[in-house]
Formats: C-alpha cells, structure tokens, sequence
C-alpha cells in the first residue's frame, strides 16, 4: 500500500483501512450468533469482496487493501464462544476485544505512514533508488522489527529487579538449602 | 507486477501453506512448485473464464462492472475446491485484478499469470534457501525473528529487481 501512493494518498487509505476494520469488528461482533456455523467464515470473506467491489466503483482504489483488512482482522473473531474482557481505560470498563482492536488500527495507521515518511524522504529527499522499490520498504520494516523486539523496557524485564529478587528471596537450589542447614549461607 | 511478485511471494512464504519443517528444504520446495502450479492454474482458468464472459454481448457490461465481485467469487470458490490456504486466495484475487487491468488478450494475460507465479516461486524459493542456511550459521538473538526475515526478504527483493530490469 505504501509502494504506489504518495504521502496523503497513503493516508487517505490507511484511513479507509482501519475504518473498515472497526466497522467489519463491529458488525461481525453483534451479528456473528446469526449466522450458521459453517457459514459465517464465508460470509466474511464475501463481505469482504462485495466491499472491495463496491470501493473499486466508488473511488478506483485497488482491491489490495482487503488484505490488510484480513490481517488484521484477529483469529478469534469468527469464535462464536469467544467472549470480550474488560479493561480499565481511565477507570471506566472497556471491552477488552474492541479496546485491542482499536489499538491495532492505530498501530497499524502510524507504522504505514511512518513507512511512507521513509520511502519520500529516502526516495525523494536523498535519492536513495532502493525506496523506489519494495526492498526499502522490507529493510525499514526489518529496521523497525528489530528496534521493536530490543525495547529497553523489555530487556530489562528479563532479569528480576533487586528488589523483586530481595522479595522472593534467595533461590532454593538444593546446595542452597544445605548451605543454610549447616550456618554457612 | 514486481510489486505483486515480492509481496505476494513473502506472505505466501511466511503464511501461505503449512509449514514444512526447515529440516528438510527438499519437502518445502516441493510444496513450492505444486503450491505455483495450482496458483497459476486457478489464475488461468479465472482468466479464461473473464474472456469467455467478455466475449458475450449479454453479460460483457455486467463483466466489466462487477469484474472484482465476479472473479473474487470464483476465486473464493475455487481455492475453497482446492481446500487452498485464505492467502492463497488473496493472491489469486490480486494477481488476476494486476493482469487484467493491464492486459486485454488471453494469451498475454495466461503468459503474465505464468510470470506472476513464477517469480513467487523463485522468491519463496530463495527465501527457503536462506532461511535453511540461517539455521547452521551463529545469528544474534536480538536479530532472530522478524527482523533477519524481512532482511533477507529485502534482499532477494533487490536481487530479483535486478533480474526483472534485465528480463523486462
């Protein structure tokens, strides 16, 4: 989607995008129990072909977008037992399902753009040619994979901090404990 | 169509079948080519029967006005018969929108569904290869992953935009 817009064209799909999103999560959320079973998963895609059907007449815009549509779309949501928790967002009770779903549009909104601020300034702004095509666009999400998987934040939480280790004590290890038996630990 | 080859080529090789363990690289290369087999296949027959409707007065405006509902559904369908992967589906979808957007005789537009496939075959079959070959060598943690896949995918990428300038 990134590759053949520009910055606002980008934008004004993106937009469309997990406008669509919501709206599919929406509807399918409150009228999945009226569907048969077998059916509702052809249902699905078949909203989602009368959909990019009906925007292709509209407004032109290639059908590729229904792909990120399904992507995004998470694996549970045709689960007719599926049931949303809640979360606390500025101490009133959210949907967690639907509080989740919104964080992924956004999400998925700023990394799109933010892949298209990279291809203009690399393409346009420092004639990189590599942006010209969808290496760039692979080498700023490998970029942007890795900052993501070595957040400080994270890496931290692999060790115990001090003080979570001072409240679980020392590890009881066998030599440990006999250590302790005998006065020597 | 470039764009459709190294898009296509990296979803279906990430998400497109079930996985073959990376063990044994004979076995997912051979579920490769049957896998670009059927996607040409179905893609040709899609195409077909796009030209066949096209060729008839009644229905030539209805074709071209609801062309994305008509071959969404027969490709929906058809992957359904195959018991396909929803990927697969997708990719017949937006192989056959590039083609026939692009194209107007059948015989181009099959020979451009052939190129289509085969380029995502290469694409996957060099992704196979590398990812084969990441096993046996020291990767640091912190790139394991996501970020040396899309790294390796960009590189094939820039390899086959090389071939594809040369060729076309």
């Amino acid at each position: 989607m990134v590759y053949p817009y520009g910055f606002f064209k980008a934008g004004i799909a993106v937009l469309w995008i997990v406008v669509f999103l919501w709206s599919t999560v929406f509807f399918f959320w409150f009228t999945r129990r009226l569907f048969p079973d077998h059916l509702l998963k052809h249902a699905f895609f078949f909203w989602l072909v009368v959909w990019a059907q009906a925007v292709w007449t509209l407004t032109k815009l290639p059908p590729y977008w229904i792909v990120s549509v399904f992507f995004l779309t998470p694996v549970s949501f045709l689960d007719d037992t599926a049931k949303a928790s809640h979360v606390r967002v500025f101490s009133k009770k959210v949907p967690r399902y639907f509080f989740e779903r919104a964080l992924t549009g956004i999400g998925f909104a700023g990394f799109v753009m933010l892949l298209t601020l990279v291809r203009e300034i690399g393409e346009k702004s420092l004639g990189m040619h590599v942006f010209e095509q969808p290496a760039g666009m692979l080498l700023t999400a490998a970029a942007v994979a890795f900052l993501w998987k070595n957040q400080p934040y994270r890496r931290r939480s692999q060790y115990p901090s001090i003080a979570a280790e001072r409240k679980l004590g020392p590890p009881k290890s066998p030599l440990m404990k006999r250590k302790q038996r005998l006065g020597k630990g | 169509m470039y764009f459709l080859i190294i898009t296509f080529g990296f979803l279906l090789a990430m998400r497109g079948t079930r996985p073959a363990s990376l063990q044994r690289p004979a076995e997912g290369f051979r579920r490769i080519v049957r896998e670009t087999i059927d996607l040409f296949l179905t893609m040709s027959l899609i195409l077909a029967l796009l030209a066949v409707a096209a060729g008839s007065e009644e229905v030539r405006t209805g074709v071209g006005e609801y062309a994305v509902l008509g071959f969404g559904i027969a490709a929906y369908l058809l992957s359904r018969y195959q018991k396909k992967t929803d990927l697969f589906f997708f990719s017949v979808i937006a192989g056959i929108f590039m083609i026939s957007s692009k194209q107007r005789n059948l015989s181009e537009e099959i020979l451009l569904a052939g190129v289509v496939s085969a380029g995502i075959a290469l694409f996957q079959a060099c992704f196979l290869g590398l990812r084969y070959k990441l096993l046996f060598s020291s990767v640091p943690v912190s790139m394991k992953g996501w970020p040396s896949l899309c790294l390796l995918a960009g590189f094939i990428s820039m390899v086959l935009w090389g071939l594809w300038n040369s060729a076309f």
